[in-house]
């Protein structure tokens, strides 16, 4: 049933594998990110794990962005948008295909660039870390389920990038926000009892937003 | 009488201020090869996109087979070469074609992609990336992507656009083997010598309307010429 979405999802990745732009581009900014932030400002190791959190998401959000951008440039190049509007396949397939190869890609680009946050920042490692895992899943789940529509949307447009910034930050804030706040708990090791109600919020967003853009992407891609 | 392959009824379409069409009718039986003819800006795209269900009419509506185009067993049953490729510049011919036979569900995938492939003669480039083809390479693996679902309705907007000499031949070949297999072709080509050789009747748009459709076959290439040229007057149409 998934059969379009599947092989839309593997043509993205057989791609990425073979330029590797993404990823490595997305890698390289975030890298950048890091070394700017902790050589710019002398602060206390306390106040560097205050904001330590803050610097990671700013580092996945705007890679997340160039990842976006990437992935809808292709579709754009050639026309391809418009041959997907002309197959014989529900929008919601194309959704999740797109879906599935951008997320994948960042949380790939993400398992990479952690292990440098964790040196830049000097994070212990603990079996605490795991927890981890789960809300960077759903912070960025909720920032690709957004994300893939909105620059189905913006691909459309002569000023793409900053028509899906201004669509996507608004939306996407509070996820990211959730996600800082809730990595902070975890980096900090002061894992409340908050953080599962926060945890299931972010959750309970990605499927709201992933179940809108589904049922929408059919009038995404006639213009 | 059979449902007609393609019914366009009054459609009208506008982008802003600009007027594309007016008020055009055009009904296709299935099997027949029909050329659309006229002068840059006529507005042959634009039909051809609202046929497609790329681009919505105005006004006025599109029939596929007495149903929506829309409905995905049109879809499948629909090929359009336009001036877009459709294809991934990142993956090779064979990857190109292995996606689209897996969104149309091929049974007989390999054998289809070898055969089309062959067809356009690209086979010794299959495993190259299009991005490496040339500008004539990449549009034959264009008609081969079109051709790999074996369509009932090809919609081919200037499908000669970059060939040589040689490769207008072999589409020339594929298209009249397509119309023997009983496909119905709707083409632009401001080439009235090809459009003479492969249509069984011709459709002149001039000023965002239809103003002739005639019967190739009653027609000798000298009275198609001057048809044409009275048909589109001497004005520029954008
Ligand atoms: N997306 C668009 N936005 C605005 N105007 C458009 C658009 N597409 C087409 N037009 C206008 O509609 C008219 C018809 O254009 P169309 O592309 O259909 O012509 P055509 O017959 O295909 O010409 P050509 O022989 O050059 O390919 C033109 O005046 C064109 O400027
Ligand atoms: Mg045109």
């Amino acid at each position: 049933m998934m059969r379009a979405a599947l092989a839309i999802l593997k043509k993205d990745l057989r791609m990425e594998f073979r330029s590797k732009e993404s990823i490595l581009a997305m890698w390289i900014f975030s890298l950048l990110i890091f070394v700017i932030f902790n050589f710019t400002f002398e602060v206390s190791r306390l106040v560097m794990l205050e904001i330590a959190p803050g610097l990671l998401w700013v580092a996945f959000v705007f890679s997340g962005m160039f990842g976006l951008n990437q992935s809808f440039a292709l579709e754009k190049e050639n026309g391809n948008l418009r041959a997907m509007a002309l197959m014989p396949v529900d929008g919601g397939q194309i959704y999740v295909g797109k879906f599935l190869s951008v997320t994948l890609i960042m949380l790939m680009f993400e398992a990479l660039i952690f292990p440098i946050f964790i040196i830049f920042y000097d994070l212990q490692l603990s079996l605490e870390m795991l927890k981890l895992i789960p809300v960077i899943l759903a912070g960025t789940i909720g920032f690709t389920s957004l994300g893939t529509i909105l620059s189905a949307v913006a691909v459309h447009t002569r000023n793409q990038q900053i028509l899906l910034s201004m669509l996507l930050w608004p939306l996407v804030s509070p996820i990211i926000i959730w996600s800082v706040t809730l990595t902070g708990m975890v980096v900090s090791g002061e894992v409340t009892p908050a953080f599962y109600p926060l945890l299931l919020r972010v959750g309970a967003f990605d499927v709201i937003f992933f179940t809108l853009s589904y049922m929408l992407f059919d009038f995404i891609l006639e213009d | 009488m059979s449902v007609p392959a393609l019914q366009v009824d009054n459609v009208s379409k506008d982008f802003g201020r600009i007027i594309a069409l007016r008020s055009v009718n055009l009904s296709v039986n299935p099997g027949e090869f029909v050329s659309i003819l006229g002068r840059n800006g006529a507005g042959k795209t634009t039909l051809l996109n609202i046929i497609s269900g790329v681009s919505r009419p105005s006004e006025g509506s599109v029939l596929l087979f007495g149903t929506d185009p829309s409905d995905h067993d049109n879809k499948a049953k629909l090929a359009v070469i336009s001036h877009e490729m459709f294809l991934y510049g990142n993956l090779t011919a064979v990857e190109n074609l292995e996606y689209y036979a897996k969104i149309y569900e091929l049974a007989d995938a390999t054998q289809r992609i070898q055969e089309v492939l062959n067809d356009v003669e690209l086979t010794h480039r299959r495993f190259d990336l299009v991005s490496t083809y040339s500008r004539g390479m990449t549009q034959r693996l264009t008609i081969a992507r079109a051709l790999l679902h074996q369509p009932a309705l090809l919609l081919l907007d200037e499908p000669f656009t970059g060939l040589d000499q040689h490769a207008i031949g072999m589409l020339i070949s594929l298209l009249k083997s397509q119309k023997e297999l009983g496909r119905t072709i709707i083409l632009t080509t401001h080439d009235l010598h090809t459009a003479q050789e492969l249509s069984d009747r011709y459709v002149v748009i001039a000023k965002h309307r239809i103003v002739k459709d005639g019967v190739m076959a009653e027609t000798s290439p000298d009275v198609l010429r001057s048809e044409f040229f009275s048909a589109i007057g001497g004005e520029d149409d954008s």
